[in-house]
């Protein structure tokens, strides 16, 4: 017993933190598109933070609880309510069986909301991982996005947490229409001269809307001008890679990323500043900042800190 | 051995080990990576090697960039071909042309020989995948003698059929599943490529050799009769070294 879906939503998936080890056989490692607000969720149920949970895209989907379980919903606002009650965000909330979660659509404060239930989803392991990949059928939910009718069960639900006042976060804020990322430059920044990489970070480019899972197209007014002709000899791919293809538009790579390409990649948005990109909506602006990889990997280190201590004082 | 160290973000390392596709370039790639692989550095995710270079995703928690490369450092200095490569060669059936291989004749033509001579040259040699990319399972495969000289088809086909094998110059590699693409098709393989439910899903793996055997079209349908009662096994034999 766990959920049953009465609506899906426009893209509801189930993610855990990612399938490891097959981007050597070309298996992308799909996983959550806001690893942060991801972590959040599980944390607050008391789950381990990698655990498998749903992901809501541009609007949420209607689930009917079939068994008592805690839930959170953080990330982009798309107005969870239970029951017809709106139901705080970044907060452990007990549900009963019979209660019915809804969303409306998204507010313009994020795009993408996780709904993490305590004890976590009984999805099979697909070559070690929930993750849904759509692209080729594979985890989650047969391998596709939840549709009406899906039931999940919960693995080990919960009818109360500990602590229940205390778990709660300051929600984060989405929906800037203009964004900062951080980025430590390579692996193929020599490809362009160093006024053209001057040019890639102090001119903005806009969010167009080939903005999906696996990747978010870029628009500049001008575009980068390669050395060469753009191309290389392929090679590996990150979460956050900036593609310039031939025609000098960028492309950032994200969670259900190709495992290996074969354009020239400027630099990598570093990844405590991917969830502000994979929460906003096309037409933002976007401005890149240059990092060393010594402050990306501190930053992303302080991150991994705050959920030590958050594992640590709600984990069951 | 020398290698560049590309930064490629605060997770991963890219570890450069040449700057060309050659089978010298790529074993060295291999070498790294079978290292790595028979002694784990603590904190390293996964690794994908690629033509000319190992891509390693790390756990910045666990391990940090300056560790990692230093580690790695030590590692390439002690390199050496002891690490033997397998020589075992994997011989994947091949059915050849018909509708299974749309466009073998023109591909003949093209090269001014006759059908049988095209298989021939397709099928006589061993050919090496580099690495494996775009889709699970697919396969950079390339042989080492007697290349075509046709590239791509001026259109590409929206969706080629899972299980087709496609050529161009010294490349012939083998689709997974049903996908666009642009290169000529000239038969297909009775074998599944890619098999989720497998405890190892994938027929080829980067630094494998493989052979292509010619097949008639009577012996691809009941080669792919046993694959689906799960009764095939997969003929290898030992290459010979130059």
């Amino acid at each position: 017993m766990g959920i049953v879906v009465e609506t899906p939503g426009i893209l509801t998936t189930v993610q855990d933190e990612g399938r490891f080890g097959y981007q050597q056989f070309g298996v992308s490692p799909a996983g959550p598109m806001d690893s942060t607000s991801f972590s959040l969720a599980n944390l607050l149920v008391g789950n381990p933070r990698r655990e498998g949970l749903l992901e809501l895209t541009f609007s949420g989907p209607t689930l009917k609880f079939t068994e008592d379980n805690v839930i959170a919903v953080t990330g982009g606002d798309m107005s969870p309510s239970l029951n017809s009650q709106p139901i705080p965000m970044y907060q452990a909330v007990a549900v009963n069986q019979g209660d019915v979660l809804s969303f409306g659509m998204m507010k313009g404060k994020g795009t993408r909301a996780y709904l993490a239930f305590a004890g976590g989803l009984d999805i099979p392991l697909v070559m070690g991982s929930k993750s849904t990949l759509m692209r080729n059928v594979l985890g989650g939910m047969n391998g596709r996005k939840l549709e009406a009718g899906d039931k999940i069960d919960f693995v080990h639900p919960r009818k109360t947490l500990p602590d229940m006042e205390d778990r709660r976060l300051v929600p984060a804020e989405f929906g800037e229409r203009e964004i900062v990322l951080r980025v430590v430059t390579g692996p193929q920044d020599t490809d362009f001269s160093v006024e053209e990489l001057r040019r890639f970070f102090w001119y903005d480019a806009e969010i167009t809307n080939e903005f999906d899972r696996m990747g978010c197209r870029l628009k500049r007014e001008e575009p980068l001008k390669h050395l060469g002709d753009g191309n290389i000899i392929t090679d590996g791919i990150a979460f956050g890679s900036i593609q310039v293809p031939p025609n000098g538009q960028p492309i950032i790579m994200l969670a259900d990323r190709q495992s290996t390409g074969g354009y020239s990649k400027i630099g990598t948005v570093i990844s405590v500043d991917l969830p502000k990109l994979t929460q906003s909506m096309a037409g933002s602006r976007v401005r890149f900042v240059r990092v060393s990889l010594e402050l990306a990997q501190e930053l992303y280190l302080r991150r991994w800190e705050q959920f030590n201590r958050l594992e640590k004082r709600w984990g069951v | 051995m020398e290698a560049k160290f590309l930064l490629t973000g605060d997770c991963s390392l890219s570890v450069q080990m040449g700057e060309e596709i050659s089978l010298a370039v790529n074993q060295r790639v291999r070498m790294l990576f079978l290292n790595l692989t028979t002694c784990p550095i603590e904190g390293v995710r996964e690794m994908v090697p690629t033509y000319a270079s190992l891509m390693i995703h790390y756990q910045p928690e666990v391990l940090r960039f300056e560790v990692l490369k230093a580690e790695i450092v030590k590692r390439l200095d002690h390199l050496d071909s002891a690490e033997k490569e397998s020589r075992m060669v994997k011989e994947i059936p091949i059915c050849y042309g018909g509708e299974l291989g749309p466009d073998l004749e023109n591909c003949a033509a093209f090269e001014k020989v006759s059908v049988e001579e095209f298989i021939r040259m397709h099928s006589q040699h061993e050919y090496y995948s580099y690495m494996l990319g775009f889709a699970p399972g697919h396969a950079y495969m390339a042989r080492f003698e007697e290349p075509f000289h046709f590239k791509r088809r001026e259109s590409p086909r929206v969706r080629i059929s899972g299980g087709s094998i496609v050529v161009q110059l010294n490349l012939s590699n083998l689709i997974p599943f049903d996908q666009p693409c642009g290169w000529n098709i000239v038969g297909a393989t009775p074998l599944t490529i890619c098999d989720y439910q497998k405890e190892d899903p994938f027929l080829v793996h980067a630094g494998d050799w493989v052979k292509y055997v010619p097949v008639s079209r009577k012996e691809f349908d009941a080669i792919k009769e046993e694959v689906k009662r799960g009764m095939y096994r997969l003929r290898t034999y030992e290459r010979t070294v130059k």
